[in-house]
């Protein structure tokens, strides 16, 4: 089990030390102690996002609402509930097969219907983010001024599925903002009417999200609504969402702040909350439980995820149309080479791939008949391995050097072949995701054997952080 | 002064960022976010050396090595780490070591390239 994963624990107490060893340093430069908070707030939330750390708020003090206890096996037939499913015809994504829902993974998304959906025990909802709830206890969905509502069951259990085995041993973790919602949700249940919970089931397209906001709301058997807000890592992490009372609808605010922003707050931003399938109601619809202040505080953390989230989906964005143009101009240059080899000598740069070619291929026909075998061969080999570079440097060659002879060029490429393996070589050994910073007590070599002893390491694996206070390795060069 | 090594990690990135937002809206000065980020190389050398115990073994084949300014890099292959409880495996893996015996190395390497 996981559970006792030092890390969460040891970054908290690395951040609590830090931030009280600068709040004298804070109130002596003058600054507020609120700007020391949303330091700690912003630094906690980019830790929680990174996925570095599972259950990063395991430990927290605030406890859910609803103690989760989802028995294990729950795959109760849907089939028969399939017709208490009211998914009205005409909406969107009522791709909800109950049938499916026995097995784990399955999604249903549906947006907001215009009456209750009753949604019996058993189903398996996915949200937005894409995680999947399990709902141990026959629920309601309802929508009210274009809202949902689940109302009805006492316990309301909500497990994502991932690890079912864990379930009952996790804790699950939340978001500060849940938190903060959470506590003054709870006051709030009694004086409540009814108020819709949203629901968002969707489908997750992304699986980097790092965050997911699902809004549901479980009322008590006191009619209480209580309007969850399970912040999820990814699907890979085993995370298990409580049931605490902080609602994050859409529709937050009374003041009208807008739905994207407190959707993405909350979700730890991801590009499909903002626009994606989810169909949360109307944005600005009035909320009565969120608090001017929640708002507020909901409104930071927002700004906060922006901030983060934005660069992020345009860093990733950008990365597939390059990876794509990549690839085309691999595919065009060797569509370029077939071509010059049914007419003309093969030019990898220079003027090859060009139509200039025919006044230097015609002279060079003749000249170069004899390199005709070597360079198509070399020419072919440099193409597969480097396809990339030389597509690149080809490009720029082609505009530059037109005029220049081919000759030389041509005849270097096989010899420089070799070198260009090593040339990518540096730049990107250098750069991956798995990164080990530590401190070395001795580092030791016979011939080609390497034996390293290390200290005080922490450990990057794709995003996954580890700490170790010794470490022992052995390596061959 | 304790290593500023510690910086590129997850921890260390995040409050790099944090603390650039907040200067970034001018809520803190630069200066006050160098201090924060000492106090972090303080607490987390305090943190690595005091309260993690455990131990973990690895291996698997070395790519390349460094050693400049008594900083090691190295980049390892197809390697598998071990701890008690689980088996982490890697195909490649940059491992960044600083000198462990000496305790105030300051950063070696800022101040080497801020010499003349």
């Amino acid at each position: 089990m996981a559970c006792v994963n030092p890390v969460p624990k040891l970054y908290r107490s690395v951040i609590e030390d830090v931030i009280e060893g600068v709040r004298d340093l804070f109130a002596e430069e003058g600054i507020e102690e609120q700007v020391l908070k949303v330091l700690k707030q912003l630094w906690e939330t980019k830790v929680l996002q990174s996925k570095a750390t599972e259950d990063f708020f395991r430990n927290s003090t605030h406890s859910p609402m609803f103690t989760l206890q989802l028995p294990n096996s729950l795959h109760q037939t849907l089939q028969s509930s399939t017709a208490s499913l009211v998914i009205p015809a005409g909406r969107p994504l009522a791709s909800f097969t109950t049938a499916e829902l026995g097995a784990s993974n399955s999604s249903a998304g549906f947006t907001l219907p215009g009456y209750p959906i009753h949604v019996p025990a058993g189903v398996t909802l996915q949200t937005a983010s894409g995680h999947l709830y399990k709902v141990s206890v026959p629920i309601m969905v309802t929508q009210t001024s274009g809202r949902a509502s689940i109302l009805h069951p006492v316990q309301q259990v909500f497990q994502q599925l991932g690890q079912p085995s864990m379930i009952q041993t996790c804790v699950p973790r939340l978001n500060p903002c849940s938190l903060q919602a959470t506590a003054e949700k709870s006051q709030r249940l009694e004086t409540v009417p009814q108020q819709p919970p949203i629901l968002h089931s969707g489908l997750v397209h992304r699986k980097h999200f790092e965050n997911a906001t699902s809004d549901i709301l479980v009322p008590s058997g006191n009619e209480r609504e209580i309007m969850s807000e399970a912040l999820l890592s990814q699907l890979e992490s085993s995370q298990y969402i409580s049931v605490p009372g902080v609602m994050f609808p859409p529709q937050v605010s009374q003041t009208g702040s807008p739905v994207e922003p407190v959707l993405s707050v909350s979700a730890g931003v991801t590009q499909n909350l903002n626009g994606g399938p989810l169909s949360t109601g109307r944005p600005g619809a009035q909320h009565q439980h969120m608090t001017d202040t929640q708002l507020h505080v909901l409104k930071n953390r927002m700004f906060g995820c922006d901030s983060l989230k934005q660069p992020r989906n345009t860093e990733e964005t950008s990365s597939l149309p390059v990876s794509e143009k990549e690839s085309s101009s691999q595919m065009d240059l060797s569509n370029q080479v077939t071509d010059d080899d049914i007419n003309e000598i093969i030019q990898i740069d220079g003027t090859g791939d060009t139509s200039s070619n025919d006044e230097i291929g015609s002279t060079r026909d003749v000249d170069e008949n004899e390199f005709l075998g070597i360079v198509e061969a070399g020419d072919l080999k440099v193409l597969e391995e480097e396809a990339d570079s030389i597509s690149n440097e080809d490009s720029t060659a082609n505009s530059s050097d037109n005029e220049d002879p081919q000759i030389d060029v041509v005849e270097e490429d096989p010899l420089n072949s070799g070198d260009d393996v090593s040339e990518q070589d540096v730049p990107d050994l250098f750069d991956t995701d798995n990164v080990i910073v530590c401190q070395y007590d001795k580092i030791h070599r016979s011939k080609n054997k390497w034996k390293f002893y290390l200290k005080d390491g922490v450990m990057c694996f794709g995003g996954r952080d580890y700490v170790f206070a010794k470490a022992i390795g052995d390596a061959e060069w | 002064m304790a290593y500023q090594l510690y910086r590129n990690t997850t921890l260390g990135n995040s409050l790099q960022e944090s603390l650039d937002e907040l200067i970034q809206s001018q809520q803190i000065t630069p200066q006050l976010a160098l201090q924060v980020l000492l106090q972090f190389d303080k607490a987390i050398n305090s943190a690595l050396a005091q309260r993690v115990r455990n131990r973990v073994n690895f291996r698997g084949s070395l790519n390349t090595y460094r050693f400049c300014d008594n900083v090691w890099t190295f980049v390892l292959n197809d390697v598998e780490f071990r701890e008690v409880t689980e088996l982490i495996k890697v195909d490649k893996v940059k491992i960044v070591a600083c000198d462990g015996k000496t305790s105030s190395p300051v950063d070696s390497i800022s101040r080497n390239h801020s010499s003349p």
